[in-house]
């Protein structure tokens, strides 16, 4: 185990800067999650700290050591690709056992270290089956076991949900989480499922244009976010984004619709108005909307209602009689509005 | 009243299908008569292997008697199966093996290595190379042959079976074939090996040529055949029976005077099954691949 510093690093292909100077520190034992939308520089800042890309500037290092020009080997990293790339005329032992073969470890090393791997992950019965014979989730298990069978100081992941259907990732994502509580093991993890991120990490860094938007817990993330970007980013469904400004100690959007400020609230910069779908209620007063969609899920309904021109979600966690074309009132819970700037960026 | 003909659908289908099977018909015949066109030559020839008499041959060519053998003789096959004297031709075969086995052999390790490199090394000006590598396989090999030849006399290499083997080891077209295999294998099987802490020469070795099957047969079959199929060079190169190859040797039987057709046709179907035997062998991995499975669910 060891902590990951990653300090003013930079990357650019040719004249194109792709990672503009991005600075993490990942203590040790940490699940850190990186998450954007695709074409955000995650993954290129994942293969940086393993090595499999160069860096244009800035410096890494893993447990105090820098790693800038040091090959993937060398650095003692473990990683999980997005195509699990098992070799496929290996079996499932020699996968998981080629690292350490290639080390010059003995025969009945390499076994313990496969047999005490494929313990942890339930792989004992799959040890003489080729990839080719394998389920999706059984093939990532592989490739998880191939990584944990080095016991390496920083395991890597990339996106190795993104193949499973639905339903198997919910189980795998357990499993990794699962995995990092028995093993300890420092973890950085790149998805674009904000989801994935905020159930697994320690800490989550969003990320987008090659820069650092925001870093922090995943319930700050979500409670705090530093601008839109984030606000949106983080949660599902997205936070309601009203523009607008504030006129006599009120939100007034630019369709006209009066939104209550919070408590206490006395900047006069705001100029977009956030409050996350479970945050607003049906109430007997409040601001009239109009039902557009209801989307009952058995534990909650969702409702889309249009406040002014605005498409706006509430999720609300009992069972609603409502029909589209009702008109409703809601309201928003004072406590959790949030207020940004013309830029973006957050006030209260 | 008229008769009047109605088109059910039922009708309608019954004539597609008659039509569909009178299709089938047609297509049959025309690929048994392709198929015939082909495989009479070398039916002909295991034919007139089998009879003794050279002058029947040449009188039973042009007619069905060509294909019918009503006393059939090993005698031919005795009579060049031997590997010293005149009808050398146990000898010629060997010698034509080791030089098919050292050339496809070699030729393997040499032109798959420099494939992998071209595709998965840190090679500067890895285009140009790729393009000279086209361009070097558009020379017909006849034109550099001579200079070749003038090469091989100074380096005092005439005459041995090392002539016939290392000028056609490395070859644009194969280091071209493997360069666009290996290309085209997932690039993570490539960064999960260096993670592991492969070197370059032992992902090479224990992921990629592995993987490589399809390649390897195809490369074998054509070098094989290009190998066992060498005339000119070496009439060139070779003076004596020592490494003469089957080939060459064979064309001793059409003499000025006489041509031994039984004996050159026992030689031609013995000079046809190492070939045909290369070829079974590795036929089933020309389109097979397993590589899909390492990648994705």
């Amino acid at each position: 185990m060891a902590s990951v510093t990653i300090e003013q690093v930079r990357k650019q292909y040719g004249a194109v800067p792709v990672i503009h100077d991005v600075s993490i520190d990942i203590e040790d034992g940490e699940f850190v999650t990186l998450v954007g939308p695709s074409g955000c520089g995650k993954s290129t800042l994942l293969r940086m700290l393993a090595g499999l890309e160069d860096i244009s500037g800035g410096q890494i290092r893993i447990g105090g050591r820098v790693v800038n020009d040091i090959a993937p080997k060398e650095r003692d990293i473990a990683m999980v690709f997005q195509s699990y790339a098992l070799y496929p005329h290996m079996t499932v032992a020699e996968n998981m056992g080629f690292a350490l073969k290639l080390k010059g470890q003995d025969k009945a090393a390499i076994q313990s270290r496969v047999k005490e791997a494929a313990d942890i992950l339930a792989l004992e019965p799959l040890l003489d089956r080729l990839p080719r014979q394998l389920s999706g989730g059984q093939r990532q298990r592989v490739a998880m076991g191939r990584a944990i069978v080095r016991h390496p100081q920083v395991f890597l992941f990339d996106e190795p949900l993104s193949n499973l259907d639905a339903k198997l990732r919910v189980t795998m994502r357990a499993e990794i989480k699962d995995l990092h509580q028995r093993l300890k093991t420092t973890t950085v993890y790149v998805t674009h499922d904000q989801i994935e991120a905020m159930t697994m990490a320690d800490r989550i860094v969003v990320m987008r244009g090659g820069v650092v938007e925001q870093i922090g817990r995943p319930l700050d993330l979500y409670d705090r976010p530093i601008n839109t970007f984030v606000a949106t980013f983080i949660g599902s469904p997205a936070m309601n984004l009203f523009n607008g400004s504030i006129v006599d100690g009120r939100f007034v959007t630019d369709d006209g619709k009066a939104l209550p400020l919070p408590p206490g609230y006395s900047g006069g910069a705001a100029r977009t108005y956030g409050i996350r779908p479970e945050h607003l209620a049906i109430a007997e007063s409040g601001i009239p909307a109009t039902v557009g969609v209801v989307e009952p899920t058995g534990a909650e309904t969702h409702l889309v209602v249009k406040l002014g021109a605005v498409d706006t979600t509430l999720v609300i966690r009992d069972r609603v009689d409502v029909r589209p074309g009702q008109s409703v009132a809601i309201a928003p819970d004072l406590a959790k509005i949030h207020l940004f700037s013309s830029q973006g960026s957050r006030l209260n | 009243m008229s008769d009047i003909a109605i088109s059910t659908p039922q009708a309608q289908m019954t004539r597609t299908r008659s039509a569909v099977g009178s299709l089938r018909i047609v297509q049959t015949a025309c690929i048994l008569v392709i198929a015939l066109v082909i495989v009479s030559p070398l039916f002909m020839l295991l034919i007139a292997s089998l009879k003794d008499d050279r002058f029947q041959i040449l009188a039973d060519m042009g007619s069905f008697r060509a294909f019918w053998v009503s006393d059939p003789t090993l005698a031919n096959f005795a009579e060049v199966g031997n590997f010293s004297g005149e009808l050398a031709f146990g000898r010629y075969l060997l010698n034509s093996l080791i030089i098919l086995a050292l050339t496809v052999g070699s030729g393997l390790i040499v032109n798959s290595m420099a494939g992998f490199v071209l595709a998965w090394g840190s090679v500067r000006g890895r285009a140009l190379i790729l393009s000279l590598v086209i361009a070097l396989y558009v020379i017909p090999q006849e034109s550099i042959i001579m200079p070749l030849v003038i090469m091989v006399s100074r380096a005092g290499m005439t005459d041995t079976f090392a002539v016939q083997i290392v000028p056609w080891i490395a070859s644009p077209l194969y280091i071209f074939l493997f360069y666009q295999f290996f290309a085209q294998l997932p690039k993570e099987l490539f960064e999960a090996a260096q993670i592991d802490g492969a070197s370059i020469f032992r992902i090479y070795r224990s992921i990629f040529l592995p993987l490589s099957l399809p390649a390897l047969a195809t490369v074998s079959i054509l070098m094989g055949i290009e190998s066992w199929n060498q005339y000119l060079w070496p009439i060139l190169v070779t003076q004596t029976d020592y490494a003469r190859p089957i080939a060459v040797a064979i064309a001793t039987f059409f003499g000025q005077d006489s041509i031994y057709w039984d004996r050159a046709m026992a030689a031609s179907v013995l000079m046809m099954l190492p070939i045909l035997a290369l070829y079974l062998a590795f036929q089933r991995w020309f389109v097979s691949s397993f590589v899909g499975s390492a990648v994705k669910g």
